[in-house]
């Protein structure tokens, strides 16, 4: 696959290439209700068959790297959610781990047993949100409201122990900014009861509709070697038939202690992907119950200490969010705060394939791929 | 640090108003939780009696203008004034049945999916939410009339004209109760081809008529969704045609008087269904429109009563197609199995024939019949809602797929089994 | 006759979803009619910020500046000048821009006595932006109309119908049920 000549220039303007058919030039977005955001999508279409790709970013570039240098370590965490704000809580733990191997604090078990339950609990609610708006991508209303309705109920959970919904500022060095509700665990196994019961209405509307599998089935096929080469992570990697999961290569927090295996499918179109992230939901669930069995209920929830950092210490950690790989790299200069800092988010990176996959599409199949790629655009353009 | 305190101090600063919290007024707010359920049967309710009443206007209409010692007609048919008026008031009539039963489709249609999807849909615009859509309406009617500057003016004016005409034409046929039809054409099922194909032309010419991509992708897609769609409706109304003999819609509810055409012809009733939910145009088929792909497609760039004139059409099908489809297959305005015992038969024996009685009680036949075929129509039309409710939408090839590779082969089965069967049977 | 069958399980799956969608209205309503109904919000939301003035009428704020120190969108103006009849300062000035402040709660984790706190009054939306600019008379304000607060010293706080200010039990707060298990622990130790 070659990369188009387009993308290597990058000009914002396509111009149409005339033939025997005329190519017509669209953009999908900025504005657009199936980018997810302010994604631009510059196509070239032969009627309704996609022969040119460009995506342009960078319209929600909030500059939080930068942002991060002039900050102290502590005040960089608020700004992470703010990354991908549909899992905000995943996005704080890939730094925390970093710094906390940098100042040396040690994490104590009932905040790791908290963290991974919260960290799983943030990954239903952002698989939540990709099925709704992926169904509404393809046209059905209701899943999007049943979704919504679920992970209003998830959200607040979290509410009621971290005090924000999407921007929850809660995981910090050495554990949890504070200890959870007393009926916390109660909560969250409550909701699940419930939801285990909810998420095969998901499936029935969804992975096993006709209609979905109509449009799903061989449509955006994404080979493994492609993948690799691309550095893709996440679901979108596991569906194409690579094992790669961070929670168990290089597991953090309290997933040393849990059981689970990858979950993977060989197919790599977009019905894989959508179906891996349907199992990573009952996964997510079965996490959650290890975590609420296992966790300790009383013992330290924070261990504090002083974020001292020598000069010229960098470390790299990452997380497997539910988009994929969240990498974290951190450069001190011995000052109060990070000398350089900087995020592999995963959906910059998945979004490289836009491209690759588009180009011979038709146009409804660009919105299927665009949608089971999952991307938030706040994390992209960060 | 922060900002400077200089800079700080030169901020205007305005003291806390007492009101800065938004005090909601409490008009139209029901503290009870209104039972959901209740509001849609409610709603369904409206759309009967609305409905209901205008067609019994319309039915009774002819016979108030041949009463005993009326200038309008002259031993049993019209003078040339009464003909000029009743055809007027026909006209009005019909426009007014299409775009209420539109309006009152439109408000079941959001309470429904207001019920199914957990949320209450209108509420606060009339009880339960039950003027939410004349709102919308007036809202249409009030906004300003504006053609973008590179749209093709002409073209653009006409073409939602062209479909909300070619939607309303339909009803003039419609058998709604014995001898209640405006136009008893005996070419009917060709007109119904006819009056419908106009609507696709008013698609396609109003998508490419505003000068916007995804208007023009979205009108091609439903010039190409409408026109393929056309041939098995089509080829489903011509085995009516040939099972029944005759392409007059009164005579073919006449014949379903004890068994529906749906029973010989499930095939031909089921394709018939699939196809008039393409040319609805609505969920799993509203390609042309697709918001999340093609933004609103070929209706991008409409707005105010030009828009309202494509939602209302598109409302007014769904009353429609429905409506056609009762007349070919499942019995017209005729109660289930009339063939045996009719309750509209005893009405009809009401009092000494020729009395006043007798006429009441024809009419109050005629009337028992319309609510027969609102009931039909009205549960197809939430079957549709369900559906639409319920499915995520084809892809163009796969639409294209269904409608050549499946609904025509079987429409032309169905076509071969009316043939066998009226050899068979007739 | 496998295009029979597998058109009879689409349409069966169809249904199926149909099914699931018909059901759906039997989970009820799950919408809040805001502003009508207001949404019950746990007291460690923080859906804004407010100074604490005891009871007496004393502020809690000691004007040690850890809250604007701390501040990640440094939004927090404090200008305080000595006490001249004794110890600590006087406080002159307290400003939070809530326009630009991103309610990471850093200032009430920082605040070492509890003053400034986070309260539940989300309805913040105005005509005019420069009411946001909140000095300390608007944080005041907030801090009396407000029936929860929490912070992370003193837990969970409420105003009595007195007007005295109380903690919240052990059943409502962060933490709670370890501490109730430390003390369930402590009773069968004796």
């Amino acid at each position: 696959m070659s990369i188009p000549a387009a993308l290597m220039t990058g000009p914002t303007v396509l111009e149409p290439v005339v033939g025997k058919t005329d190519e017509m030039i669209v953009n999908l977005g900025p504005q657009h209700p199936a980018t997810h955001g302010v994604l631009q999508i510059v196509l070239g279409v032969d009627g309704e068959r996609v022969t040119r790709a460009v995506p342009h970013i960078g319209f929600l570039h909030r500059n939080h790297e930068k942002i991060e240098e002039s900050r102290s370590y502590a005040q960089v965490i608020p700004y992470l959610d703010r990354m991908d704000y549909v899992s905000g809580l995943q996005n704080e733990l890939p730094y925390c781990l970093a710094v906390e191997d940098l100042a040396g604090l040690e994490v104590p078990e009932r905040a790791k047993y908290i963290r991974t339950a919260m960290f799983e609990f943030n990954r239903i609610i952002s698989h939540l949100v990709w099925v709704g708006t992926y169904m509404l991508d393809l046209g059905a209303i209701t899943p999007f409201l049943y979704a919504f309705r679920d992970r209003e109920m998830a959200l607040d959970i979290i509410e009621r122990t971290t005090g924000g919904r999407m921007l929850p500022n809660y995981f910090t060095f050495g554990g949890v900014r504070r200890d959870v509700h007393p009926k916390f665990w109660q909560d969250l196994l409550d909701f699940l009861d419930y939801f285990e019961k909810v998420v095969p209405e998901y499936e029935t509307l969804t992975v096993d509709a006709p209609v979905f599998q109509a449009r799903s089935v061989g449509v955006g096929l994404l080979s493994q070697e492609l993948a690799v080469n691309h550095g893709i992570s996440g679901p979108n990697l596991r569906a194409s038939g690579v094992a790669h999961d961070l929670r168990k290569d290089q597991p953090y927090d309290a997933y040393p202690e849990l059981d689970f295996s990858v979950i993977t499918r060989d197919e790599g179109d977009v019905w894989a992907r959508s179906k891996v992230r349907m199992d990573e939901i009952y996964q997510s669930i079965d996490l959650i119950r290890q975590c609420a069995e296992l966790a300790p209920r009383s013992g330290p929830y924070l261990a504090r200490g002083r974020v001292k950092i020598e000069a010229g210490e960098q470390r790299y950690r990452a997380a497997e969010i539910s988009r994929g790989q969240l990498g974290v790299y951190i450069h001190s200069d011995g000052g109060t705060g990070p000398y350089r800092s900087k995020h592999r988010s995963p959906s910059f990176v998945n979004l490289q394939i836009i491209p690759d996959l588009f180009i011979g599409q038709k146009f409804s199949d660009v919105i299927a791929i665009l949608g089971s790629i999952d991307i938030v655009l706040g994390e992209v353009d960060r | 640090m922060a900002l400077s305190s200089d800079k700080r101090s030169q901020l205007k600063r305005i003291p806390i108003p007492e009101d800065r919290h938004f005090k909601p007024q409490l008009v139209g707010y029901n503290p009870k939780t209104p039972n959901r359920l209740a509001e849609v049967l409610a709603h369904s309710l409206l759309y009967f009696v609305f409905v209901g009443l205008l067609l019994l206007i319309y039915g009774v209409l002819p016979w108030l203008f041949k009463l005993p010692g009326s200038p309008l007609a002259s031993g049993g048919s019209f003078t040339t004034t009464g003909a000029v008026l009743y055809g007027i008031l026909a006209a009005v009539l019909s426009f007014l049945v299409a775009a209420v039963a539109a309006l009152i489709l439109i408000l079941v249609l959001r309470k429904y999916l207001g019920l199914v999807q957990n949320r209450y849909g209108p509420m606060h615009n009339g009880p339960a939410g039950a003027f939410q859509t004349i709102a919308d309406a007036v809202k249409m009617v009030a906004k300003e009339d504006f053609v973008p500057g590179k749209a093709d003016a002409l073209v653009f004016t006409l073409a939602p004209l062209m479909v909300f005409v070619s939607a309303f034409l339909l009803l003039t046929i419609i058998p709604f109760a014995p001898g209640w039809v405006l136009a008893n054409l005996n070419v009917g099922l060709l007109f119904i081809v006819a009056a419908g194909t106009i609507g696709a032309y008013g698609v396609l010419v109003g998508g490419w008529s505003i000068n916007n991509k995804f208007g023009l992708l979205g009108g091609l897609r439903a010039a190409a969704q409408l026109v393929s769609y056309e041939i098995p409706l089509s080829i489903s109304l011509l085995t009516v045609a040939v099972w029944v003999g005759s392409l007059n819609l009164m005579d073919i509810v006449e014949a379903q008087k004890l068994w529906w055409t749906a029973i010989p012809l499930l095939i031909s009733a089921a394709v018939y269904l699939i196809a008039s939910l393409a040319e609805i145009k609505m969920t799993p088929f509203d390609l042309p429109e697709a918001e999340s792909e093609l933004v609103a497609g070929f209706n991008t760039e409409y707005s105010g009563m030009r828009f309202g004139f494509f939602f209302v059409a598109e409302f007014a099908e769904l009353f429609l197609l429905p409506a056609i489809a009762v007349v070919l297959f499942f019995g017209g305005y005729y109660q289930p199995l009339a063939g045996f015992w009719d309750f509209a038969d005893v009405l009809r024996g009401l009092g000494a024939e020729g009395s006043t009685l007798n006429q009441f009680g024809g009419l109050l036949a005629s009337a028992y019949g319309m609510l027969w075929f609102l009931l039909k129509t009205a549960l197809l039309s939430y079957l549709v809602i369900w559906v639409r409710a319920t499915l995520p939408r084809f892809r163009d090839d796969q639409l294209m797929e269904l409608c050549w590779k499946v609904l025509i082969p079987l429409s032309l089965i169905g076509l071969a089994v009316a043939v066998i069967l009226r050899l068979v049977f007739k | 006759m496998n295009l029979i069958t597998e058109a009879a399980k689409a349409l069966r799956d169809i249904g199926k979803g149909m099914a699931v969608v018909s059901r759906a209205a039997e989970k009820g309503k799950h919408t809040n009619l805001y502003p009508f109904e207001m949404p019950e919000i746990p007291p460690v939301s923080c859906q804004s910020l407010a100074l604490i003035i005891e009871a007496d009428g004393t502020d809690r704020c000691v004007s040690c500046l850890a809250c604007e120190k701390v501040c990640p969108s440094q939004v927090i103006t404090i200008e305080r000048t000595r006490n001249p009849e004794g110890k600590g300062f006087v406080l002159e000035r307290f400003d939070i821009d809530l326009v630009n402040c991103m309610y990471c709660a850093a200032c009430v984790e920082a605040c070492p006595v509890s003053a400034i706190v986070t309260i539940q009054d989300f309805e913040l939306s105005t005509y005019d932006l420069q009411t946001l600019k909140a000095d300390k008379a608007f944080l005041d304000e907030q801090g009396r109309r407000a029936k929860q607060w929490y912070s992370p010293k003193l837990g969970v706080e409420y105003r009595n119908e007195q007007g005295e200010i109380q903690v919240a039990p052990l059943e409502q707060q962060p933490g709670g049920e370890a501490e109730l298990l430390k003390q369930a622990d402590k009773e069968s130790d004796n």
